[in-house]
């Protein structure tokens, strides 16, 4: 008898478990929002007298005039200055005082929520003159008070930011960060609608820095109000951008709604889902049945065999060139890396034409410099020779006639960076070589490397910003050649990094980044660039004036982009 | 029996704070820094050095120890690196989604499984057992990423493959688990069933002329049901920490994922508040397991459960 009451007890226990569990269903009638005051994010959202509503519910209503799109891994934080890498809200909620975008196929800084501005002549002082009509999404005025918190705050050391380099070259904000100062001395609001910034040194790239989604804009009112929730809790997280929080289910979905006041004009569609899909294949098929609106193939690339080689998705594809290009970093620290004949002859020896054809579908082309194609300061680089008998001649000439050991690093659970460097391992070991693959894991990698201590990697570097100071200075600074476990000699090429940062002269400043390059690449041989792949996207028939940005980012803005069943 | 629970509840403080310990030191030798991780390739030497002293992460292990534990006593778990909230929150908005697939698996699976076993004990070596042993091997050998995204391709348009929005979606994710759960059941079932079925009392009951097979099975029932409750118990343990895997596959934000994603992050504190969190909730189950025991076996229960 007491045996069965137990079952019986279980039972209900379950069944009450079941009941009581329905609340663990994400309806959207009690969101998750992580601050745990759920209501209030309702309200707030739901406030302002505008139309767009967050949809009933966070299951996918087929037929609605939202955009979803996936994402494989959760934001921090969607606050920009303490995150490094995930850009898509923030490039959707926020405006920059100038933007980044292709202009008849070439990319161009343009005004945003800066109208015009003037540069003196030393490059020192750059005057903007702000639009007078942009209100955040709480319905608060912007005036230049609020360019001047948004710099500050990246470099209160309270903030505790990660992308305090963005603004560290005006005049006083390493003053800031350092606790010598309490605000920075070099951005001054000479009225509500002009603010001044005056850098230490000239910077050539300053313009095209301040359109990268960290210099993002926030309101001094609402941000300070927010606290630490901003950028976490979607009712106190404002900015000025086409679309504003509306709810962010933590590990399951963010919704963003069409801001209808936005300076531009409001946005065609009526807000952006962003839904977290961890696997490739399950994005896949929520493609197929209609769930997702884009979904980004270089980012989901085990899925780009399926719709590249399927005639049904031909004009669903959309592509653009990426900013950026994949190469291998030789770390000069390690033999047999040390020697630059070494390094020339594993150049030599890749037939990088052939990888790219046959791996990649030929969707890209090859490079032989860190300057990619569209970049300011690309160049017609010389063409690094497929030539394995020349590789095979260097590597006796360096003393490895025997065979020359050598280790390719790598991190653990990278089926595409394993695929290639067995590819190069077999090229490599035709010409006398005897590679062998090392697999870390992610954190032990990237802990490694930054200490000088990798070995031969793959490796990829899309723009932050449109300038070649982004592509140089972040790997052979000699602090930052460490940290890339590149470990390169040449105290001339870190001169003249700093040297072309202070240059005025645009084209000497060019000419000098070519230079750095050419040493570097052709010279030195310090890395070995591969290619510049092609950004490939697939839309739905009804997703229209969907473009890849001019970086090649997954990330981009969905202003333009529109629903049409 | 209460004071064997009560020893038994006891007895599992240390065993949580030895594990937090172990968590702690190992985290400590292993390469790679939370920041580093976060920053990835936009790695930041400068950023990194500034940030790790705010956030003590070149304190000495012992010294982070010692205040987490102190937290911890109080209630505070920390605030994940990598997410900026509360451990507590992002476990309790976890949990729930984890608790409910593991409970309908494992009660799928019982339904399923139990009597899929007696039924083979029962008619052993007939068509019936073949078959109902074959699909339990199946579930039992084919790993949960095949079976889930076969029927991912299967039912695409017709079930969610994606999400936890509504109770449409624990299906396919329920029926993964669920396989695997029951194949286990069934041949257990089974293999016991048999096995008391072999014994001395049960052929005396035959050869004395009892009543036909029913009544013998609710005798033998009883008493094959022993290993049976101890492995639904760990089974509820295994399922309520989290199947990585079918979380991942079926984008479910729960328990599983959470812990994954804290250990490649290096995110300490969501690491350590979700090890001792799962590591409480297995000591639960098999206390329920043995409880269970106690309650259903009177041996075990007159002995003073040892």
């Amino acid at each position: 008898m007491k045996k069965y009451l137990s079952f019986f007890l279980a039972g209900v226990m379950a069944a009450a478990m079941l009941g009581g569990c329905g609340s663990a269903f994400d309806d959207g009638s009690s969101p998750t929002s992580a601050a745990g005051d759920s209501s209030a994010a309702q309200t707030q959202a739901a406030g302002q007298g505008e139309t767009a509503q967050a949809p009933a519910g966070n299951t996918v209503q087929q037929g609605d005039n939202m955009i979803h799109i996936p994402s494989k891994n959760e934001f921090p934080t969607v606050d920009c200055q303490k995150n490094t890498e995930f850009y898509v809200v923030p490039l959707n909620i926020y405006d920059r005082l100038v933007e980044c975008e292709m202009v008849d196929g070439v990319a161009t800084i343009v005004p945003s929520l800066a109208s015009t501005w003037d540069i003196s002549d030393d490059g020192l002082v750059y005057t903007f003159h702000l639009r007078d009509d942009v209100t955040f999404h709480n319905g608060i005025k912007f005036t230049a008070d609020d360019v001047v918190y948004t710099i500050e705050r990246m470099m209160d050391p309270a903030t505790a930011a990660m992308n305090t380099d963005f603004f560290s070259m005006i005049k006083g904000a390493n003053a800031m960060l350092e606790g010598e100062a309490d605000g920075v001395e070099g951005v001054k609001a000479l009225d509500d609608y002009t603010v001044e910034i005056t850098l230490e040194v000239p910077f050539g790239p300053f313009l095209a820095n301040l359109a990268t989604p960290s210099c993002s804009i926030y309101s001094r009112e609402a941000t300070e109000a927010a606290g630490d929730q901003f950028g976490i809790d979607p009712a106190v997280t404002v900015g000025t951008g086409p679309f504003k929080m509306a709810d962010w289910v933590l590990n399951d979905r963010i919704t963003l709604v069409r801001y209808d006041d936005y300076f531009k004009g409001p946005a065609k569609a009526d807000g952006l889902q962003i839904i977290q899909v961890p696997d490739e294949n399950t994005q896949k098929l929520m493609y197929e049945n209609g769930e997702l609106d884009v979904v980004d193939l270089s980012s989901s690339n085990s899925q780009l065999p399926y719709f590249m080689g399927n005639d049904a998705y031909k004009d669903n594809l959309v592509t653009g060139p990426e900013a950026g290009q994949y190469f291998y970093a030789f770390n000069q620290d390690m033999k047999p890396m040390d020697d630059v004949r070494v390094r020339k002859a594993i150049s030599m020896a890749i037939d990088r034409q052939t990888i790219l054809d046959q791996m990649y579908n030929g969707a890209g082309h090859v490079v032989n410099s860190m300057l990619p194609d569209g970049i300011l300061g690309s160049y017609d680089a010389q063409e690094i020779p497929y030539d394995p008998e020349g590789a095979r001649a260097l590597l006796a000439e360096a003393g490895y006639g025997d065979g020359c050991e050598l280790e390719i690093w790598q991190m653990t659970d990278n089926p595409d960076a394993l695929a290639i460097n067995q590819v190069v391992q077999s090229m490599l070991n035709e010409v006398g070589f005897k590679v062998s693959i090392k697999q870390i894991d992610e954190a032990a990698y990237y802990a490694e490397r930054k200490e000088g201590r990798i070995g031969m990697t793959r490796a990829v570097w899309w723009g932050d910003f449109n300038d070649p100071d982004n592509f140089l200075y972040t790997f052979f600074t000699q602090r930052n050649t460490k940290a890339r476990s590149i470990n390169h000699k040449n105290t001339d090429v870190y001169q003249w990094l700093e040297d072309a940062r202070a240059m005025i002269d645009e084209d000497e400043r060019m000419a000098l980044y070519q230079k750095i390059d050419t040493t570097m690449v052709q010279e030195e041989a310090a890395v070995f660039p591969l290619f510049q792949m092609d950004h490939i996207v697939v839309v739905q028939d009804w997703v229209k004036g969907f473009e890849v940005p001019w970086n090649g980012w997954t990330d981009t803005s969905y202003y333009k982009v529109s629903i049409e069943r | 029996m209460l004071k064997y629970i009560a020893k038994r509840v006891l007895v599992t403080i240390p065993v949580l704070i030895g594990i937090v310990f172990l968590i702690f030191v190992m985290l400590s030798v292993v390469p790679g820094d939370p920041l580093t991780v976060m920053m990835g390739e936009r790695v930041k030497v400068d950023v990194i050095e500034r940030l790790s002293v705010t956030m003590h992460l070149n304190d000495p292990w012992y010294v982070r120890f010692g205040w987490y534990l102190w937290d911890a006593l109080h209630g505070d778990f920390g605030t994940s690196y990598k997410l900026s909230r509360s451990v507590s929150s992002l476990i309790a908005n976890a949990f729930p989604k984890t608790l409910l697939l593991a409970v309908t698996a494992a009660v799928l699976s019982w339904i399923i499984g139990i009597p899929a076993g007696i039924l083979s004990a029962v008619k052993k070596n007939s068509l019936v057992d073949h078959l109902f042993m074959g699909v339990a091997l199946c579930g039992v050998s084919i790993p949960a990423f095949s079976v889930g995204m076969l029927l991912q391709n299967v039912f695409n348009g017709i079930l969610p493959v994606s999400g936890f929005a509504s109770p449409r979606h624990l299906i396919l994710p329920a029926m993964v688990l669920g396989w695997n759960a029951a194949g286990t059941i069934a041949r257990l079932t089974r293999s016991s069933l048999l096995e008391v079925l072999e014994d001395d009392y049960i052929r005396t009951a035959r050869a004395k002329g009892l009543a036909p097979l029913p009544v013998i099975l609710g005798h033998a029932l009883k008493n094959s049901l022993l290993p049976v409750i101890t492995m639904m118990a760990i089974q509820i343990s295994s399922l309520l920490s989290g199947a990585v895997i079918t979380e991942t596959l079926f984008s479910i934000p729960g328990i599983g994922r959470l812990t994954v994603d804290a250990i490649n992050g290096r995110d300490m504190p969501l690491l350590q508040g979700t090890v001792i969190f799962t590591t409480a909730v297995i000591i639960a189950g098999n206390l329920v397991a043995d409880i269970l025991y106690c309650v259903v076996d009177p041996r075990i229960r007159v002995e003073g459960g040892k």
